[in-house]
């Protein structure tokens, strides 16, 4: 939903690829353990690459993840994410070359739902973000 | 405005027409499908600003995946071979699935989809898509189980770009769905 909406405000030409990452499982904390899932299809050696994240927790995921694109040869990693968890940080963020950092919103130290975030698949069409009644999580 | 529009040689929906239309899919889903729970499994990467805005305008609750199915490679025109690339993530079995497309050309890459998540154990097989190139098809559009169609607009034989729809990775963030000028596939 995040790249959706940010790529029809960037007035330039670029291309747009995904790539899955898992690490939450159907919890709500993270597991510590990052795998890339799916790798992107376009060729990303000596491109600049801006990864897209909904949210940054502890960093490990997105760590990892740099760390890959470095060794796909990308020219430069920067990072754009929707909400930044500061106080849960565990790995400083690391970027790539010239890259930069885009931060849409600090987040509190709540699980969130919505604008594209799950909680066990569930939530993700909600046009707003928010933190979900307890007995949600009993069921 | 965007750097990209000057390659277009016409638009064929607006953006605020596509965003119209959107919203009437999501109204009729919403009516059809209340009272069952669902998944909507969009195929990447073309539907990902049509999935996007779509469950926006579904009221009901739903999961949404994303499957990776392979056919055009760096063409405009459709190779004939489907190869399903990335599976889901979520069990589809004994759920009511809507696919969210793009566009349909041939049809050959939707039925080799839905055989698929039959295989799977779903329990129906809907699809929304938003391009219907009616007179290019090949083999008809086959649903399962209570399946229904959703078809946002009826689409000329052209190859369109935008909206999520590429020409070489490329033109996929145009907010409004066009023809690309012929010089550009000559790059």
């Amino acid at each position: 939903m995040f790249v959706a909406d940010l790529v029809r405000h960037i007035s330039l030409p670029l291309q747009v690829d995904f790539v899955r990452v898992q690490s939450y499982g159907n919890n709500t904390k993270t597991s510590g353990v990052a795998t890339i899932g799916t790798d992107c299809k376009i060729d990303l050696k000596d491109k600049h690459v801006i990864v897209v994240e909904d949210i940054i927790d502890t960093g490990i995921t997105l760590a990892k993840l740099v760390n890959h694109l470095e060794s796909k040869g990308a020219t430069s990693v920067s990072v754009c994410v929707l909400l930044d968890k500061v106080f849960r940080r565990v790995v400083p963020l690391k970027l790539s070359g010239s890259g930069k950092c885009y931060v849409g919103f600090e987040c509190p130290d709540y699980f969130v739902v919505g604008y594209g975030m799950d909680f066990a698949e569930r939530f993700r069409s909600l046009p707003c973000i928010g933190v979900l009644k307890p007995e949600v999580y009993q069921q | 405005m965007k750097m990209e529009d000057d390659m277009l040689e016409s638009v064929l929906w607006m953006a605020h027409e596509i965003q119209a239309r959107v919203a009437e899919l999501g109204r009729a889903i919403s009516n059809d499908f209340d009272g069952r729970s669902f998944v909507v499994l969009g195929v990447a990467t073309g539907a990902f600003m049509f999935v996007a805005d779509l469950v926006r305008h579904i009221s009901l609750p739903l999961q949404v995946d994303f499957v990776r199915v392979q056919s055009y490679g760096n063409n405009t025109k459709t190779s004939g071979v489907a190869t399903i690339g990335t599976d889901c993530k979520i069990d589809l079995k004994d759920k009511h699935v809507i696919v969210v497309e793009d566009i349909i050309d041939t049809g050959i890459t939707l039925a080799k989809l839905v055989n698929h998540l039959e295989s799977k154990g779903a329990t129906s097989v809907s699809v929304c898509v938003l391009l219907d190139k009616v007179f290019r098809r090949v083999v008809p559009l086959k649903l399962s189980g209570s399946g229904k169609c959703y078809v946002g607009f009826e689409c000329p034989d052209y190859f369109v770009v935008g909206y999520g729809m590429d020409f070489a990775e490329r033109f996929r963030s145009l907010p409004c769905i066009g023809v690309l000028k012929p010089e550009v596939y000559q790059q």
